[in-house]
């Protein structure tokens, strides 16, 4: 089983989206104005939407001895703080989302298994997913998915650090459906994406 | 000099809202674990956004009631709990593809537009979505916006000294996100009435703020 930490930053709802179940045993690491957590015997370190990039920038070398440690990130936010290693997000969102297509790009550990993209180019008639700006990846690391502008979407880092990053342009993924949207056909997408990201960190926990 | 203080929870659109160069010498960033006394004196007014920290709003609640005590202006958006409003919000499903599925039924039904921040306001500019519901408020509280069910989306009350103001509209984030084109009209209609100052100009982030170092 993956043990997991997920920050909080006091979000309302948030524990909602991840709930230990026979996967992964979540806990949660309270962000407050001391925020210094152990996170010495996780396997998975989570990144929700909407959270402190301040917070994690002072702990940005915890977080470096953590992934060199062999462990596993997800972003699902935008670091507009440079904590993430090799790797830098950008808020240009000069492109506006009605306009954005999700391509899929280098995929060699399956993630889109089962799932369609579709779902993340529409929900409702508008935008499925909501990516915002794009990432500046560290060389090497592949590029999951990009947009119609070619724009690093998701990006999946083994290279920079002895680690696993699962970084996304501050497109939210959780483990539950319909964090985004209460479209059927994209939930179940959603979802499905998350639990092949979770696959591959019980990998990456096994082999670590 | 900045005029308004905008409780900082290290979230990307806090920060791309704040640090415009329309709104940077208005706006202050206070990172919410820096919220006290102090570091809100001489303030006109207060903005608590949309994905706040809401257990830290709950320890440091006397700052905000302090602040509304001296007579200032305080505005929360998006959600809230009962540790720091007097007030219930309740969870809703978001709709914000009404405008393209049902463009005639916006989530909200009712607004008073004699109200200083949306006088002079269209419809289209007074609501785009809501996150959520008020299903009980202030007991000296008005409401300025409803949906169609009669749920409440925006109210004011004076019963703390100053004026608190709640909405489960959220046009601080949004306006940071950049996807909603039209926002301006709303926050820069806020802006003024928090501090009398009204904005110019359309809202737009520097490229050379897109990423930056601590």
């Amino acid at each position: 089983m993956i043990r997991a930490a997920v920050i909080s930053n006091g979000l309302g709802g948030l524990h909602y989206y991840f709930q230990s179940n026979d996967r992964v045993d979540y806990r949660w690491l309270e962000i407050t104005s001391d925020f210094n957590p152990d996170l010495e015997g996780f396997d998975l370190l989570v990144v929700p939407n909407g959270c402190d990039h301040i917070a994690l920038y002072r702990i940005r070398d915890k977080i470096r001895s953590f992934l060199d440690a062999g462990k596993t990130l997800f972003c699902f936010d935008g670091w507009f703080t440079a904590w993430v290693p090799g790797n830098q997000w950008y808020m240009d969102n000069t492109r506006k989302t009605i306009d954005i297509r999700y391509f899929k790009g280098t995929d060699r550990y399956d993630l889109f298994s089962g799932v369609d993209i579709r779902s993340l180019n529409f929900s409702h008639g508008i935008s499925g997913w909501w990516a915002c700006g794009y990432i500046d990846p560290a060389p090497g690391a592949d590029v999951v998915m990009f947009d119609t502008w070619n724009r690093p979407m998701i990006v999946l880092d083994e290279t920079t650090t002895n680690g696993l990053l699962l970084l996304t342009a501050s497109g939210p993924l959780a483990d539950v459906t319909g964090q985004t949207t209460d479209d059927e056909s994209s939930e179940q997408d959603l979802a499905r994406f998350y639990s092949n990201l979770l696959e591959l960190a019980e990998k990456k926990r096994q082999y670590a | 000099m900045h005029k308004i203080g905008l409780v900082f929870n290290g979230v990307w659109s806090h920060y791309a809202f704040a640090t415009a160069p329309k709104y940077a010498d208005i706006y202050r960033l206070i990172y919410i674990h820096e919220l006290t006394d102090e570091t809100v004196d001489g303030l006109e007014a207060l903005v608590v956004p949309f994905q706040s920290n809401q257990t830290e709003l709950g320890r440091r609640r006397s700052v905000i009631y302090n602040l509304l005590a001296h007579g200032k202006k305080v505005f929360a958006e998006g959600d809230s709990t009962a540790d720091w409003l007097d007030a219930v919000w309740e969870d809703r499903p978001v709709n914000n593809y009404w405008w393209v599925t049902d463009p005639h039924n916006p989530p909200v039904s009712e607004t008073d537009f004699d109200h200083p921040v949306y006088n002079g306001l269209s419809k289209r500019h007074s609501c785009w979505h809501t996150h959520g519901a008020y299903v009980s408020i202030p007991d000296q509280a008005a409401v300025i916006q409803r949906k169609p069910d009669g749920d409440i989306i925006t109210w004011e009350t004076r019963q703390y000294g100053g004026v608190l103001m709640a909405t489960t509209l959220d046009p601080i984030v949004e306006h940071g996100v950049q996807q909603i084109t039209h926002l301006d009209h709303y926050v820069d209609s806020l802006t003024h009435w928090l501090c009398g100052i009204r904005p110019e100009g359309r809202f737009e982030v520097p490229k050379e703020r897109y990423g930056i170092r601590v």
